[in-house]
């Protein structure tokens, strides 16, 4: 490190301008108009339980599935998990120049996510620690000349462990370095310091309960990753490279207990993220004003009040859901309340990555640009180094203008409401018999469509305010 | 799970969700205006003890307008208007003006960069 920053930077440096009047109001009315016409033109069969699997040639799986695939793949991952905990402690402290927190926390965090719906589950090949788990396991089977025995995962925990490791998470980037006015900021040796712990945890956890199974249940990203990679039409069944119909596959995602946490953290964490400088902020103030003359220091008031905030928002959102289930388990016929709950489940995966572009998508296009330029060329922020010869290159701002901004936002929302409400509709049609009571059980996940999406307008609409 | 008790735990969440709601339905902002449209005056930040008086302080613009606006600051800092990226020193006791052309939409912060101090927040309205 050869200069001295303070750490209070934020990643983004242009944030977006809250979506005018006129949108917010277009935009919730056409998701009205939307959701309305849905009702009157629903299909009476399933569509979508059927995955209508079709395997592509023999050749593709071979070469993208294949062991040298497998093995380039994980040595990728490991390197730049491990680069990137390098980077993090040793180079520089300002967050923006830093590689380790855009590459952790945008590259990864929102591009696995996008790149798992278009083209499946991408991430699994890459995870470094199931790359380390699967060639511990392997050495281990070869030396010992038995597979390694593991403990019995406890079928009930299910997706919980993902679910609160996805809550960790995104408290770690938005809360505990949370750059509100006062000087907290998460600085890259913090964030290597963390990426260092959750690899030992989750090396542990696959030793004691086998690389394959956390990553089904307990490994956060493998979870939330793979959950966006059943929106897509590309997947991997028994080693065999397949196409089949888009959001069909996210049908039989939730079987696993915990499954409803996970995409309820995934929206709460999101909103909140959107509403701690918007929506919530007087909210926020207040709480931290009120912590900080009970005598708590700034910091750890600020990081209180945030949590609390972040805390209401996974039980308001999971709520909104329990409610509509309630509802939908009053209508004539209905299957009970807990086969509801992880029945509709997956209906919210459409919503979640909605949220995530609206959100987010500014702040990928602004970052990557850092990402592949300077960030690339000197990654430890030296302001020596210049590897590619990019190192002097900078964002330009102006390749997304307000109103692409907002127009991409609106239709995200919009398209994952759409979707959402199909995919709801068909699993009422599968599990009512009677084509009336389904559709009668769909105005309570209508309600709960329309208030996730028009929540996501609102927060857009006040957004930095 | 008992129903009644389920039906209560819902109703209590529901009015918790309604509260939380209604506080944050309170923080409407208003309609902004340019700032250059006040009377030709340049806005001036003032900076004591290293904070600004009065708050962080708004100024916002419509795309292809100047923004013009001064610092006074009795303490030494470098002055970084984040997003166009300009920077300009201060002495103590000193001020120094900004004038540029806005022509990237979006919020951004100019703050002390030494001491990480937010003292505006720009908008540009396209």
């Amino acid at each position: 490190m050869t200069f001295w920053l303070p750490i209070a930077h934020a990643l983004v440096a242009r944030k977006d301008l809250p979506i005018p009047a006129w949108l917010f109001a277009w935009g919730a009315s056409i998701v009205l108009i939307v959701s309305f016409f849905a009702l009157s033109i629903a299909w009476r069969q399933p569509r979508f339980e059927d995955e209508r699997w079709r395997p592509l040639a023999p050749g593709a799986s071979r070469a993208l599935l294949g062991l040298p695939v497998q093995l380039l793949c994980g040595a990728i991952g490991v390197f730049l998990l491990g680069f990137s905990i390098y980077a993090g402690l040793d180079g520089t402290a300002a967050p923006d120049r830093n590689f380790a927190l855009t590459f952790l926390f945008v590259t990864c965090w929102l591009g696995f996510a996008l790149f798992s719906v278009i083209f499946g589950d991408v991430f699994r090949p890459f995870n470094p620690w199931r790359a380390v788990g699967r060639l511990v396991g392997g050495a281990f089977t070869l030396v010992a000349g038995q597979r390694p025995a593991h403990l019995r995962y406890p079928a009930r925990l299910g997706r919980w462990p993902a679910a609160v490791g996805l809550l960790a998470f995104v408290w770690l980037e938005v809360v505990y370095g949370a750059n509100g006015g006062v000087a907290v900021g998460l600085s890259p040796d913090t964030a290597a310091l963390a990426a260092l712990l959750y690899s030992l945890y989750t090396l542990a956890m696959m030793a004691a309960f086998g690389v394959e199974e956390w990553c089904r249940t307990g490994e956060v990203f493998s979870v939330y990753f793979g959950m966006f990679s059943r929106l897509g039409s590309f997947g991997v069944k028994e080693g065999r490279l397949g196409r089949r119909l888009p959001l069909a596959s996210s049908t039989s995602w939730a079987t696993v207990p915990g499954s409803v946490a996970v995409v309820v953290a995934s929206i709460a964490t999101t909103s909140f993220d959107g509403a701690q400088e918007g929506a919530f902020k007087n909210g926020i103030v207040k709480v931290f004003e009120w912590l900080a003359d009970a005598g708590l220091s700034l910091t750890a008031s600020l990081r209180l009040s945030a949590t609390v905030f972040m805390l209401l928002c996974f039980a308001g959102v999971g709520l909104v859901y329990l409610l509509g289930v309630r509802g939908m388990s009053t209508v004539g016929g209905a299957p009970s309340f807990a086969k509801l709950r992880s029945g509709f489940a997956h209906t919210l995966i459409p919503i979640a990555f909605a949220y995530l572009v609206a959100h987010y998508f500014s702040l990928f296009v602004f970052q990557e640009q850092a990402q592949f330029t300077f960030l690339l060329s000197d990654p430890l922020g030296t302001g020596t180094t210049d590897l590619f010869g990019t190192a002097s290159s900078g964002i330009d701002f102006q390749v997304l203008s307000a109103n692409a901004i907002w127009y991409v936002q609106v239709a995200a929302l919009v398209i994952g409401h759409v979707a959402g409400l199909t995919l709801a509709h068909d699993r009422a049609t599968a599990y009512w018999g009677d084509y009336r009571q389904a559709a009668r059980s769909q105005y309570w996940m209508l309600a709960v469509m329309v208030a996730f999406t028009c929540f996501g307008l609102y927060l857009l609409s006040v957004a930095n305010a | 799970m008992n129903s009644n008790a389920a039906k209560v735990a819902l109703g209590v969440g529901t009015i918790a969700v309604a509260i939380v709601l209604l506080v944050v339905l309170k923080n409407d902002s208003g309609e902004s205006t340019s700032t250059s449209d006040a009377g030709g005056k340049v806005p001036v930040i003032v900076v004591e003890h290293g904070k600004p008086v009065g708050g962080v302080k708004d100024l916002t613009y419509n795309a292809g307008e100047r923004v013009r606006f001064e610092v006074r600051s009795d303490v030494s800092d470098e002055i970084h208007v984040h997003g166009y990226d300009l920077m300009k020193d201060v002495e103590a006791g000193g001020s120094v003006e900004f004038d540029f052309p806005a022509t990237i939409e979006g919020v951004f912060e100019a703050e002390l960069e030494g001491r990480g101090e937010q003292i505006a927040q720009l908008t540009v309205n396209p």
